[in-house]
């Protein structure tokens, strides 16, 4: 590739060489040089060659140069060879423009014009130039003008600051002033635009796209200690840094970095200053260790508007989560401490913020206050919010007491959530961040008071049973994405009890979030609770559980479910023709009756003694069973499921013990809607 | 001496009572049924026919086809099908959860995945999951959404794996599955891509 910055260094050989030639009379002159050294670059084995004919008014030019090396701006180059056409020009000066080669790169044209007074030269390929001007009085400055030149042609200084990096596309135009003068630092400063830029480190950790801007630079370099100034505007463009990816905007974004490097340690930035409208101001200061990792950060951000957050600054993070459609809206303030690369301090403050996930599997309204992380000094903060949802539940104002030390975010009292109306109540909460490879750990303990389990029905789809729902859950424990609660859950429903323990939740935003647990039911109403589930009318109490109840994705994948009749004195215990109905085609069971089957339609109820059924619902497939000690299983594979009483006895058998679980599902649902005809032979 | 004769009955009569009964990790079922999975998620058109082992719809369709034959049962009526018995030890990877995650994995591979590992941008690890392993085969607009495409793909795989343990009723072969899927993630990869072994990246 070819390199651009020569002129300077051919331009000195060219002073020194000129002063040689210009008085020759000779058709040919050559001169070798073992090496010429100036404060920017060195160039060795320099050969220089002359021809002009006798009288004539244009000479030729050769100059071969093997090395030309420039370490303080990163260049070096081999094997050059620039042939051009030498001749007077005004103020008795000497111009020369001819083809510059180097190795077997694409040549470029250089052209050359000196004086007693300065120096001009241009170096160019196709609509890229590079004019640099000097001027006797000051030799010390160099002046370039940088028109459409190709990024490339700054990759060697860019690896100076940053050895990973490499360009791959964009253009800069500006105007920068080198000065070299002897015993103070290398400057190169002025303004320098960029366009349709594009860079990625050597591991893709770090990659750029179609960034544009318009920058002061300001960068002074010695042996010990490298400063660089950027003071400028961003013009749209995108960067990935990590996880963190950032689509800028169409308008301006002011960027100013100040940043120093000593020789052997690793970039500081002193500050940073970036202002993305009322999207994102963020201003701060860091330390990067030899290895570039982050020794030390700190920084202020604060938006007024958060909406435009998630699109420019947030998508790869929330991508990674899996919530990369949770909007956001408000305003907010964060300040952020990071030392030897740990979080030392975080603290948020936010004002009327709105964030809520697509799906509705959270919902936060009106979120107010701050939430203050220390990893040190205990600090306290607030938050409130006004309303939020979580998986269809809604639950309303509440203030969450967050306290915070040594790494720890817990609250310092009680937090009472009014939840569907109700009260739950989180109490000694204390979360762990994320660190390293651990996730985040998170202990609790949960009071429920009162809540109604009717609206929670009707939020979750569920048939509309009445009930409050109240229990205490000693210790709730989150981490690797499973909740597991210790202690129960308990309930008034259909004027008995129902109690749930062994509760454990996975994965409750990730995939397939599976609950599972263990229900007892104590004394249910089975009048009430039949009409709830339209199954026809069954008089009676009944008990049951159903143990280890997994449900992923809120749909049944396994449980160990029996339900059996209570006898109680006194309790009338009548079954309609329609339950019966529907009891025999969820338990796939037949009617041994005392009398002709097709009498059955004949009465609308029945006396019945006892009535049980279960399920063991593994693989798909519902194992059925009936009461346990009833006299109807005599015929191997068959069991009863109602056991009558009274005239007309009525016995309901089952005899396929082996269920296919979805058609049973639907057969319920079925049920549920008042879609099974009764059937009677 | 017959005290002494007879310790060794006595003593192989308390053994037997001590045997506990250990129920051995099913590692062939395991492999077919992580075959079966990852064929389908790989490529559907590849994978030999899946077989419907349960019951199910279909079960009643061909039950209410069959109703004007001899062994008419009026309780076909009522459509409930008899599920076949699965037989012992099997892994099932049945059930809707499963499925449901299998399709939605099957969609993501054909829709983003599987160009990155034809890129040499992603490759298998040796925990079952996938991993970015060379970002700059991606241009940098595409990086992100592979980037979370890949997290996506990983939270569905640690699901699976888990679900699949624990739908066979043991939640404690979790690794074990994980382990036997992550051999046939490799094992049913094309020619080209890529795949980590011992810590290093290979190419198959």
């Amino acid at each position: 590739m070819s390199r651009p910055i020569l002129p300077v260094h051919l331009l000195l050989a060219l002073l020194v060489c000129g002063s040689l030639f210009a008085p020759a009379q000779a058709r040919v002159v050559q001169a070798r040089i073992a090496k010429i050294t100036t404060p920017v670059a060195s160039l060795g084995q320099v050969r220089v060659k002359l021809d002009w004919p006798d009288g004539g008014a244009v000479g030729t030019l050769d100059l071969w140069a093997a090395r030309v090396d420039a370490p303080d701006l990163g260049y070096g180059y081999r094997d050059l060879h620039w042939q051009c056409r030498l001749q007077h020009a005004e103020r008795d000066g000497w111009r020369c423009d001819g083809l510059l080669r180097s190795g077997r790169a694409a040549p470029m044209q250089l052209a050359v014009q000196l004086d007693a007074a300065a120096t001009n030269a241009s170096l160019s390929q196709g609509s890229a130039r590079i004019a640099l001007d000097r001027d006797a009085a000051s030799p010390d400055l160099t002046g370039f003008e940088l028109t459409k030149v190709p990024i490339q042609w700054a990759q060697a200084l860019l690896t100076k600051a940053w050895p990973e990096a490499r360009l791959t596309s964009g253009e800069l135009d500006g105007r920068l002033l080198i000065d070299a003068g002897s015993g103070q630092p290398l400057r190169i400063s002025g303004p320098l635009a960029v366009s349709g830029l594009g860079l990625e480190t050597a591991d893709a950790s770090t990659a750029g796209e179609h960034l544009g801007g318009r920058f002061a630079i300001d960068y002074r370099t010695t042996p010990a200690v490298s400063l660089i100034t950027v003071d400028g505007e961003l013009h749209g463009g995108e960067f990935l840094t990590g996880n963190t990816y950032v689509a800028l905007p169409a308008s301006a974004i002011g960027l100013r970095i100040d940043a120093l490097k000593h020789a052997g340690a690793g970039w500081e930035l002193p500050r940073i200053a970036w202002h993305d409208g009322t999207a994102l101001i963020a201003e701060g200061s860091a330390v990067f260790g030899v290895d570039a990792s982050l020794d030390k950060l700190d920084i202020d951000i604060q938006s007024a508007d958060m909406t435009p957050l998630r699109e420019r600054y947030l998508s790869g993070w929330l991508g990674l989560f899996g919530l990369a459609d949770v909007g956001l809206k408000g305003a907010m303030e964060l300040k952020v401490q990071v030392r030897d690369g740990v979080l030392t301090q975080a603290d948020a403050a936010l004002h009327g913020v709105n964030l809520g996930d697509p799906d509705e599997r959270f919902v936060f309204n009106g979120l107010q206050g701050d939430v203050r992380y220390s990893a040190g000094a205990p600090v306290r903060s607030e938050l409130h919010w006004i309303s939020g949802k979580l998986y269809g539940l809604d639950f309303d104002a509440s203030t969450l007491p967050f306290e915070s030390d040594g790494g720890l975010l817990k609250f310092r009292e009680d937090a009472v959530v009014p939840v569907m109306g109700g009260r739950m109540t989180f109490r000694d909460l204390v979360i762990r961040p994320p660190q390293g490879e651990a996730g985040a750990d998170i202990r609790f303990a949960l009071l429920l008071d009162d809540i109604d389990f009717g609206r929670v029905s009707k939020a979750l789809g569920l048939p509309a049973f009445q009930g409050r729902l109240s229990g205490t859950i000693p210790t709730a424990h989150y981490a690797n994405e499973r909740v597991e609660f210790d202690g129960g859950l308990s309930m008034q429903l259909f004027d008995g009890r129902v109690a749930f323990s062994s509760l454990a939740l996975e994965r409750p935003f990730g995939s397939a979030p599976s609950l599972s647990a263990d229900i007892a039911l104590d004394d249910l109403d089975l009048l009430r609770l039949t009409e709830v589930l339209d199954f026809g009318r069954i008089t009676g109490r009944v008990d049951g559980h159903i143990n280890g109840l997994r449900l992923v994705d809120w749909m049944p994948v396994a449980f160990d479910a029996r339900f059996v009749t209570d006898n109680q004195a006194g309790s009338k215990q009548r079954i309609s023709q329609r339950a019966v109905q529907n009891i025999s085609s969820v338990g796939d069971a037949s009617f041994m009756s005392s009398l002709q089957g097709k009498l059955i339609g004949l009465f609308d109820d029945f006396g019945y003694r006892r009535i049980g059924i279960a399920c063991k619902l593994v693989n798909q497939v519902c194992e059925m069973s009936g009461l346990q000690d009833s006299h109807g299983s005599q015929a191997g594979n068959s069991f009863t499921i109602v056991e009558g009483a009274g005239i007309p006895s009525l016995t309901v058998v089952g005899f396929n013990r082996k269920v296919d679980w979805p058609t049973l599902v639907e057969r319920l649902s079925a049920v549920g809607s008042g879609e099974v005809k009764p059937v009677v032979e | 001496m017959k005290q002494w004769l007879g310790m060794p009955v006595v003593g192989a009569l308390l053994l037997s009572a001590c045997v506990t009964i250990n129920v051995y990790f099913p590692a062939a079922e395991a492999k077919a049924a992580a075959r079966e999975f990852v064929e389908k998620v790989i490529d559907q058109a590849d994978s030999t026919q899946i077989k419907d082992s349960s019951g199910g719809g279909m079960a009643m369709q061909t039950r209410h086809l069959d109703f004007g034959s001899s062994s008419f049962d009026p309780w076909m009526l009522l459509g409930i099908g008899s599920a076949q018995a699965q037989s012992a030890p099997d892994i099932s990877i049945k059930t809707p959860a499963i499925q449901a995650i299998q399709s939605r994995m099957e969609a993501r591979f054909s829709g983003s995945l599987r160009s990155g590992f034809d890129s040499g941008a992603l490759g298998f690890t040796e925990d079952g999951l996938i991993s970015v392993r060379d970002a700059s085969k991606l241009e940098l607009r595409d990086r992100v959404a592979m980037n979370a495409a890949v997290a996506d793909d990983n939270r569905d795989r640690k699901a699976v794996y888990r679900e699949v343990s624990v739908a066979n009723g043991h939640p404690e072969w979790e690794s074990q599955i994980r382990n036997v899927f992550a051999k046939q993630w490799v094992d049913s990869a094309r020619g080209g891509w890529w795949y980590q072994s011992g810590g290093a990246w290979k190419q198959k």
